[in-house]
């Protein structure tokens, strides 16, 4: 089976469980006490899709929206975005409309996009609506649902969700000066240690 | 996204993100240093920066608009006994000068209410420093204003979008491009629809921008596409400042690779190496292959070449003997004939006819060096361009914690005046910060603090789209270097690299191209001759098979290459920054910052490998959350005790999976192999 690495990048504010969304997602292990990202440059996880495998890397913010300095390069080669806000904060919901403005502004073209409420555990102090946000979503054509990073719910149907709307990949045009990755591995030609 | 202060508390406070700072920021979170990354700016990179054609105009028009000067506001009264202020400059734009822009294609855009189609050609006055100093302020003002916009245009959101639920068949009718069309539908389809179609709607603030230039169309049928249409898919362009390449093996690449900060950026070989000669473009053959591929030189030419190229690899007693002559000279003394002797000096050395044969010899061996490791010419580009990778180093910087925070300055210095050492700093907004190191971009230290400068020396550059290759081949995505030597006695030689839209810092149909020189006088004058030479613009003596040139900037900036790091007017401990120099890699600057790193932290490893993405486990007893964030955190953690203890035995089982899969020795693995690696 074929893998195919899709870039997938989290947006959102501050403290609304992106980190603990991939952290569910890629280690099914929830952390009180998580500090977003120190260390990580991403995060990955293969799942299988059709006659595919998608191997997930998502990258975090790594604090970077905190103060809005997230840089254009976060965005670039992403096949997916996903945009979390916590239901129970609606100013998380209502700077969801930035993101998507921001998103259109740095993001791919052909982005897919996906809405995750998040912390749906504390249903009972909910401020955002579902339906109010699951019209939001539609409205911009994305993916949505609400989602518990802490009790696990809907996590992996996310990334199912998104796995999903992923265009199947075209021939690949063949082209000689393909761009890549630099490696430790100088040569193609020489042995292979990695 | 509330506003927020910033944390008072840091180990190092680096203003400006240019590729030099960015390296010191990474450099020195990853080992542990809390580190606030600061910028003036609304974007990353400083001169280093790429922008779409969009942000590009809205560069040029800062850099045009005049305003008057303002005075630093006094922060005296949060001065502590025994402590001095040094105030920063506050103009960082002093390092651009002759901004000229050229529009030769046509407006050509129905809905468009006609930008007047004068050749207005913009000119600023050259080292001016009370316009710098006015440009600043223009811009400060700006950026409010920018804000108050945002704001206004919030509120317009909602309106706007009823009414383009309506309006798209009109919207659609007024467009006859395909392109923007389709762009159009799809952005109606997601009602995300902003500023495109408010441009057709002549009513987004955006748009007011400059059309800097537009001469009345000139009937060509190869010019297909218009001015209108680069601003439509303005955002597909990435166009860099500076222009340069990575030498395969050289400092950046080995620093990339190093600090697996190379993650998070892809690179495309630079496929040809052209040279100007005759009038004429050539390839140059500098691999073995090419070499004997090449169809433009003779047998016997090839013999000698790779006989040339085999001998000096190494130092031989000839060498030593020309060692203090010109390697033009050396290189006359082979017999190697005209043609490779043009390649070699221009092409292979990039030297002039004044270089020592030392140098020469020098920088012939690191070319030499350099091929074949990616493909089959010394030098990668990275895709969306150079401004990418002091993004690339921030973001590891923020990875290891390190905080960001654009549109913010530091105004001044407190000075220690016991140990004339920095001991905070305080921003833009009066927040005392306090600091052990502080690393600056030298456009941001005032002239009086700088030590005795050598007049500025400055680099003159051109950007170019163009509508074909200045060599056309079999495939039409190439990426080129184009060694151009004086085009007549006196006149500077020229580096230029083309770039083709496979690059993504251009949309299909175009090509970028980047024209470099020492300045002489402004880039225009610098480097127009060489344009209208090698291109077709309306100043060309005759129209030939050449490319056309659609859009082009002219202007000149601040050679980096004379700051020092010390010796200025400054704390000990304030490290200062310079700006990309003329050469077409990056060294310099990267043993700068190197430099600067062992000066703060002489007992560190610069820039050690982060460990590999699949090895990272969230470590929730070594971590700290801070703020909003920890006290959430705290009332989760409250409830969670009241959740069945399910989940509570399976954190165990995980914790303990931790302490086995310890990242520290994930990175001695890699150091491991690192070195197997080099071996």
């Amino acid at each position: 089976m074929a893998i195919r690495e899709l870039k997938v990048c989290l947006l959102g504010d501050t403290g609304v469980g992106k980190s603990s969304i991939v952290c569910r997602f890629v280690q099914d292990h929830f952390d009180h006490n998580i500090s977003p990202t120190i260390g990580a440059s991403f995060l990955t996880k293969t799942v299988p899709c059709g006659n595919e495998l998608h191997k997930f890397l998502i990258w975090d913010t790594a604090g970077q929206e905190r103060f809005h300095s997230l840089a254009p390069m976060y965005y670039r080669g992403s096949a997916a975005a996903v945009i979390v806000y916590d239901i129970t904060k609606l100013d998380s919901f209502q700077t969801l409309k930035k993101w998507v403005k921001e998103l259109k502004e740095h993001g791919p073209e052909d982005i897919v996009v996906a809405i995750a409420g998040n912390k749906n555990d504390l249903g009972d102090i909910r401020e955002v609506p579902m339906k109010e946000a699951k019209e939001f979503a539609e409205s911009i054509a994305a993916i949505f649902i609400e989602t518990s990073a802490r009790n696990a719910v809907n996590v992996e149907e996310l990334f199912q969700k998104i796995s999903k709307q992923i265009p199947p990949l075209e021939n690949a045009e063949v082209d000689s000066n393909e761009s890549f990755k630099l490696t430790r591995q100088p040569a193609p030609s020489t042995r292979r240690c990695c | 996204m509330a506003a927020e202060d910033l944390p008072s508390e840091f180990d190092v406070v680096i203003l400006g993100t240019g590729l030099a700072e960015s390296v010191v920021a990474a450099a020195c979170s990853r080992v542990g240093q809390r580190v606030l990354h600061l910028d003036r700016r609304s974007h990353y990179a400083a001169a280093w920066a790429s922008f779409t054609f969009n942000g590009l105009l809205s560069w040029i028009q800062q850099h045009h608009e005049e305003s008057l000067p303002e005075a630093a506001p006094d922060w005296s009264s949060l001065l502590q006994e025994g402590e001095e202020l040094i105030y920063l400059s506050g103009s960082d734009s002093g390092f651009i000068a002759n901004l000229q822009v050229f529009c030769y294609t046509s407006e050509e855009d129905e809905e468009e209410e006609a930008a007047p189609p004068a050749d207005t050609t913009e000119e600023e006055k050259s080292d001016n420093k009370t316009d710098e100093e006015e440009v600043e302020k223009q811009e400060e003002k700006l950026e409010e204003e920018e804000q108050e916009e945002k704001l206004e245009e919030e509120e317009k959101q909602e309106k706007l979008e009823e009414e383009q639920k309506e309006e798209p068949d009109e919207v659609r009718r007024r467009t006859s491009n395909p392109v923007a069309l389709k762009l159009i539908e799809s952005l109606n389809a997601s009602h995300l629809v902003q500023s495109q179609t408010d441009h057709t709607q002549g009513a987004e603030p955006e748009e007011d921008q400059p059309h800097p230039s537009v001469t009345p169309s000139q009937p060509e049928p190869r010019k297909k596409i218009s001015y209108a249409q680069l601003v439509k898919e303005g955002r597909r362009f990435n166009i860099d400042l500076v222009s340069k390449l990575l030498y395969s093996r050289g400092s950046l690449v080995d620093l990339l690779i190093q600090s697996n900060v190379s993650r998070y950026a892809e690179f495309k070989n630079v496929t040809r190496i052209l040279t100007y000669r005759h009038g004429n473009v050539e390839q140059v053959p500098c691999s073995r292959a090419d070499v004997f591929a090449s169809r433009q030189l003779s047998v016997v030419e090839k013999r000698k070449l790779m006989r040339f190229l085999t001998s000096c690899m190494e130092d031989t007693e000839e060498h030593q003997a020309y060692k203090e002559r010109p390697y033009l000279e050396f290189l006359r003394d082979q017999n190697l004939g005209e043609n490779l002797q043009h390649f070699l000096l221009h092409s292979i050395a990039m030297a002039t006819e004044d270089t020592p044969t030392e140098a020469g010899l020098a920088s012939t061996r690191h070319f030499l060096r350099c091929l074949g490791r990616y493909g089959n010419t010394p030098f990668l580009f990275p895709l969306y361009g150079l401004g990418e990778i002091p993004q690339c180093f921030c973001r590891m910087c923020a990875v290891f914690g390190g905080i960001y925070c654009l549109r913010h300055s530091v105004s001044c210095l407190l000075l220690d005046s016991h140990t004339n050492r920095c001991k905070a700093v305080i921003d833009s907004r009066g927040q005392r910060i306090s600091c052990s190191h502080f690393v600056v971009e030298d456009g941001f230290v005032g002239a009086d603090r700088k030590k005795v400068a050598t007049p500025t020396r400055l680099l003159s550059r051109a950007v170019l789209i163009t509508d074909s290759s200045v060599l056309l081949s079999d495939s039409d995505q190439q990426v080129s270097i184009v060694t151009v030597p004086p085009i007549e006695a006196g006149s500077p030689a020229v580096k230029m690299v083309e770039l083709c839209p496979s690059t993504m810092t251009c949309i299909p149909g175009t090509y970028l191209v980047h024209l470099t020189c020492q300045a002489s006088g402004s880039a225009h004058q610098d480097l127009s001759p060489v344009v209208t030479k090698m291109f077709n613009t309306p100043d060309s003596p005759e129209q030939g098979e050449r490319p056309s040139v659609l859009w082009c900037l002219y202007f000149n900036m601040a050679d980096g290459s004379g700051v020092e790091v010390e010796g200025h007017d400054l704390p000990s401990n304030v490290y200062v920054c310079s700006g990309p120099d003329g050469d077409l890699g990056h060294e310099r600057t990267i043993k700068q910052a190197e430099f600067i790193f062992h000066k703060i932290l002489p007992d560190e490893e610069f820039c050690p490998p982060a460990p590999n993405p699949e090895d990272i486990i969230y470590d929730g007893e070594s971590s700290t959350a801070t703020g909003e964030e920890e006290k959430q955190e705290q009332e989760e953690e409250q409830e969670e005790k009241q959740d069945e203890g399910k989940q509570e035995e399976k954190q165990e089982e995980e914790e303990q999976q931790e302490e086995e899969q310890d990242v520290e020795t994930h990175e001695e693995e890699q150091k491991e192999e690192k070195q197997e690696a080099s071996e």
